[in-house]
Parts: C-alpha cells; structure tokens; sequence
C-alpha cells in the first residue's frame, strides 16, 4: 500500500460525493491508502488565483504543508482544477527559496505547520494509469466493462499547461483510452476530449460556456459511445447537470451518462452502488448499467 | 542556378512529407495535398513550405518574413496545434515516418491556402490601446527612470510578437467571436501594469467588457501554444487581480471569483450553493430555480445551512489577514511565482546558470522617492 495524503476537493465534499465515496472504496484496490485531509480549505479553483493571488499561493501552501504533516510524499487530487492549482503553487514554492521562506513564515505564524517543499501533487489518473497502480487495476477490473464504448473527457486543467502538469503529451494524451482498455471497455476517440468543458464560466457567461459544451457531448454521442468518463468534478457537472440546456437550445435529445474517473474503474472492479451512488447523477446512466449487466 | 538550401558542412539530408490543406476562399475549393521532399536535416517546418514553393508548387500561400521567430508572421497548424512554422524542427518528424497535417491557424478567416485573414485580430489589439499614456505631453527635462524591477511586472507580456497561435486554439472565442482573447489581454496587461502609464483604471473598466477578462474560460491552450512564453492566460488572471485591487467588480465574473475568496476565509470550503446568487444577482438566480430544482432532486443542490466548515478554518482566515498587510495583491501575487515557474522552462540541460539571476522578478518595485 502507497501511503498518500488525500486531498478531496470542495466538490467531492458537496454536489459530487459520489466521487469521494467511490474514490474511497476503489483507493484500497488500487494500492493507494488514503490520509484525509481534515484541517484543508478550497484550492481557489483559480478563481482566488484570478481575485487574489497572493491569498492563492498561501491557501495552497497550507493544504501542502498539511500533507507534508502526514508524511506521505504525495498529495492525492481528483480534480483537475485542484491538480493545477496545487502543482502550480507547488512549483512556485519549491523553485524558489525566497517565496518559500516568506509564505512558510507566514504559515507558522498563524499556526499552520511549517512547508518545505516535500510534496509531489499527483492525480488519481496518473497513479492508476501506470507503474503498481496500473497493474493493480488490471487485476481488479474482474468484472470488466464489457466492451462498453467509453469516450475519455481529459479536461483542461489536467494537460494544461503541460510545463505544470507534465505527465502526458497534452494534445495526444493516453492515459484514460489506457485505464478504459485495462477496465474491459472500448475507448472511442474524438477531436474534443481535449478541450474545455466550459465550466468556470457557466455562471458568469452561460452562452459562452454552452458553445463549449457541446462540443464534446455532441462529437461523443455522434462517435456511438455508450457513456463517457472524465477525471474531474467540475467537467463533470457540466457535462452532466447543463446537458439538459444543451437540448432545451438544441433541441437535440442528449443523454450521454457521464461517469466519474473512479466510477467507471469501480464498476469494473464490482463496487456497490451504495460506494458508486450513481443516482445523484442528472443523466440516467441506468442504460450503461442494463449493459454491463449490473 | 535554381535556390537550393545547402546541407550545412557534416549534415545529412532527410526525407520529409506534409500534409497541407490547400485552400481558395474565392473558388471555395478545398484539398489535402501531399509533398515528399528532400531537405537539409536541420530543416524547419518553414524550410520545408519554402522547398515546396520553390521546387514542387509556386501556388502554395503561406506568410514569412524574419525566420528567426521575432517577426510572428508564419503561425499555422501542425496536427491541430497551432506553432510558429520557423520555430518547429523537422527531424524527430521526419525520422518518426509521421506525416503531418499542416493547416491555417483557427479563429480566424482563411484567405488562401495557410494564410489567415489577421484583420479581427488586429482590430482587438487596437481595441485595448496599445500605446502608452503617461499623462504628460511635453519631453520632460530629465529622464524618468524606470528600475528593473517594475518592468519585471510586464516582462513576460511585453514579449509577445502577436503571431495569433494563441488566438488559434482559444476555446472561448470558437464559442464567442467577439472574446477579446489572449492576445489582445495580454497587451491590455502590457500597459496595465506598466509604472509609465497613467491610465490603469480607465484601461481595467475597459477590459472588464462582457467580452472582455471574465469571458476567458481557463483552457490554457493560449500558454500551451504560445511560442515566447507569454503565457496570456496569467496576464488575463493579473488583469482579473488588478480589477479586484481597484474595486472594479461589476462583472459576473469578478463577483464569482470574490466568492470564492469569500468562502475560503468564512468556512474554508466553496459554498457551493450560494454561489449562483452571489455571482448572478438574486433575480437572475430565481429565473434559474427549475433548472436549480432539478438538480437539487439528484443531490447537485447541497443545503447551504449548516455550512460545511474545514476544520481550523480560522487559519485561513487569519492567514488573509496577514497577505493583506503585507501588500503583495494585484498582479504583484501572480508576477512573485514567474521567477519560480521560468526555471521550468530554463533548465540547467538548456544551459542556462542555475544560480540566482540579479533580476528577481516579483521584488517588489521600490517607490520613486526611495
């Protein structure tokens, strides 16, 4: 088992528990053993970064210093918006002395343990898409996925920047169409798994993010998949929850189930449906379910 | 004698094939056509569109000038991706047996072949003013002097050569025509935070547009495909920095971005379902109640009351208080990282000295009575 220090997001912790609770039922299979964070705020999901950087790079800094506390030596995300905010920081603190020193000081003087920079920010995708934890799942993925056609939703902040994130080639990414593979399902490939969901500008700029949108959700369900899978909350709940606007404007009748990271591998793996807690998701995926025979 | 480019003295010559979507916007005619050539092994993508040219297709429309990546005239696409084609070495390629797709850059109209139509694109660079307002007309009788350090701030904005690759791929503008972009931000950003200029305020409410800052979706293709490390997506979050800094907090987006901050200092977490209001204004929230309720049926609604609160939340909070002392807010909290994220790009295997530079981006400019 890989100890790791679990940093769950404000989304897990809210409007998708259900990845937290399938991420925490499919973590031991995978060899991970999850160290919760208790004492952690927001990231920022780059709203802070884009409001007040310097409360940013603190707030990060702490969740870090946290981490570092447990011992582990790396910080366990399941969203992307986390994962580059956190590595983003992570970069900043560990490259350069001055910056770390000050914002360490800082810590210290509100009570929060000192960082000094020996943390690795690494996604639940890159620890199962290769190494133990890929061949872990492998072994766990018994009740397989039936060559269920899956279209991979990468995301942005997973790839991009790539001097940031770094684990795979951003515009020929692999590591999802590998987890798919490994999982028994048949990954469907098309132009937009690579590009933005919309998301953090669903609110302030609806019309905008819903042309972004459809993209994906249009060239999946054109390509014949039979669901789709992406490794964040947020791409998660709008390509889950706005689906819905994306007929009322369309008049297209899109019901593509999106399914979390640690969902699809936890169906593979047979978790429960009490772990997996598919009924919080807008979309049906019951059609996925009657499939796979579940 | 016909123009040949000779292989430079010990190299070899390589096999090299591309794919390019040829193109007329007067016949609408459109063809994928394939070139094999014969090339020096230190080609470019550029070298190669001129052996074409010169040897195979004198039809072929491309832009050129500098070769060297200063001019930022030969943007285009290779596999999707938009690069700069005097930038983009030929050999790992050519020797893989890939056979690029070679393409005009997105986002904008297609004149010919690889030759876009740049005209919105410098209408949006116009539209942010790109020239300095000091506020004073007459030469001064001394020089003013500008430190290091304050052009620090704008230093990775100012090297921009406006070659549109990030224009390219920008997701929000294939959504929304008129987004300003990252091009264009990041020369707002340019005079923004330049100490020379006079007009910050004035430029910011300019900025703060409904296709302005708050338009950009995060995609970060902007840095992934700028060729000079701009890197347009932190110049638009400066500006968006700057904004908050100056109370210019009018736009949906801004509100949405304070709430955040908000929420961090208050219960640590985000407070998921007060957001929508506090972003959007009550009346536009009530418009949004069928849709919220249907969320709501699946759990995507969590009860804002009792609040989720992260344990010792008051750290955080505490935490806010003392950045706020210490002044570094606006874009001052994102230019103190660039020192920081260069050496990612500047490493010691490119040959550049791992020790401290004298200049230290993110020092704080002194004040001009120091």
């Amino acid at each position: 088992m890989k100890k790791v220090a679990y940093y769950k997001g404000c989304l897990a912790s809210l409007s998708a528990k259900e990845l937290d609770t399938s991420t925490q039922a499919l973590a031991p299979k995978v060899g991970l053993e999850l160290v919760e964070l208790e004492a952690v705020t927001c990231c920022g999901a780059g709203d802070i970064h884009e409001a007040e950087p310097d409360y940013y790079l603190h707030l990060n800094a702490r969740i870090l210093a946290y981490a570092e506390a447990t011992g582990a030596d790396t910080l366990l995300t399941i969203c992307n918006v986390c994962t580059l905010n956190l590595r983003q920081a992570n970069w900043q603190l560990k490259n350069d002395d001055a910056l770390r020193e000050r914002i360490s000081t800082n810590l210290q003087r509100v009570g929060v343990p000192p960082y000094s920079g020996g943390v690795e920010v690494r996604h639940l995708l890159w620890e199962i898409a290769e190494g133990d934890g890929y061949e872990l799942l492998k072994a766990a993925a018994h009740k397989g996925l039936k060559g269920l056609k899956v279209a991979p939703f990468y995301g942005c902040q997973i790839l991009r920047p790539s001097k940031i994130l770094g684990f795979e080639d951003p515009d020929r990414p692999w590591s999802l169409e590998r987890i798919i593979e490994a999982c028994g399902g048949e990954p469907i490939d098309y132009p937009a798994k690579i590009k933005c969901c919309g998301f953090p500008i669903i609110q302030a700029r609806e019309e905008t993010a819903l042309g972004e949108l459809i993209q994906p959700i249009e060239q999946a369900t054109e390509a014949g998949a039979d669901a789709m899978v992406t490794p964040c909350p947020l791409c998660h709940l709008s390509l889950d929850a706005w689906q819905s606007k994306l007929r009322a404007a369309t008049g297209k009748d899109f019901r593509m189930p999106i399914l979390h990271l640690s969902q699809l591998v936890g169906v593979a793996a047979g978790l429960e449906e009490s772990e997996l807690k598919f009924k919080r998701h807008v979309v049906s995926v019951k059609p996925v379910l009657e499939k796979l025979e579940v | 004698m016909s123009h040949q480019l000779a292989p430079a003295p010990g190299s070899t010559t390589i096999e090299v094939s591309l794919k390019i979507w040829r193109y007329d916007a007067d016949t609408g005619e459109k063809e994928l056509k394939r070139y094999d050539v014969e090339a020096p092994d230190w080609v470019t993508l550029l070298d190669v569109l001129d052996i074409i040219k010169d040897r195979q297709d004198g039809t072929l429309a491309y832009r050129k000038s500098c070769r060297m990546m200063i001019c930022g005239s030969c943007g285009m696409r290779m596999d999707g991706a938009a690069v700069l084609a005097c930038k983009t070495r030929m050999w790992d390629i050519a020797q893989s047996g890939h056979v690029p797709v070679i393409s005009p850059m997105g986002n904008l109209p297609v004149i010919k072949d690889l030759v876009v139509d740049m005209g919105p694109f410098w209408n949006k660079i116009r539209a942010v003013k790109p020239w300095l307002e000091p506020g004073y007309d007459e030469v001064a009788e001394k020089e003013r002097i500008v430190s290091q350090q304050q052009m620090n701030v704008i230093q990775k904005e100012a090297l921009c050569i406006m070659c549109g690759c990030c224009v390219s791929e920008c997701n929000s503008m294939e959504s929304d025509p008129e987004f300003l972009g990252p091009a264009a931000l990041a020369k707002g950003m340019r005079f923004v935070g330049d100490v020379r200029d006079q007009t910050a305020v004035e430029r910011l409410n300019d900025l703060n547009s409904e296709h302005g800052i708050w338009d950009c979706t995060r995609c970060y293709f902007c840095n992934e495909r700028c060729p000079k490390g701009v890197d347009p997506r932190d110049a638009i979050a400066k500006l968006g920095a700057e904004s908050v800094k100056q109370g210019i907090d009018h736009d949906m987006g801004a509100k949405h971005a304070k709430w955040f901050v908000h929420s961090a200092k208050t219960t640590g977490w985000l407070r998921e379902t007060e957001l929508v209001p506090k972003t959007q204004g009550i009346v536009s929230a009530i418009k949004q109640t069928k849709f919220a309720l249907d969320l709501a049926r699946h759990g995507k609604v969590p009860p804002p009351f009792p609040p989720h609160v992260a344990d010792r939340v008051q750290e955080s909070r505490a935490l806010y208080n003392l950045v706020k002392e210490q002044g570094r807010d606006g874009a001052l909290g994102i230019v103190q990282g660039e020192h920081a994220l260069g050496r990612i790009e500047f490493t010691e295997e490119a040959g550049m000295k791992s020790s401290d530079p004298e200049i230290q981006p993110g020092v704080e400019p002194p004040h001009p009575e120091e």
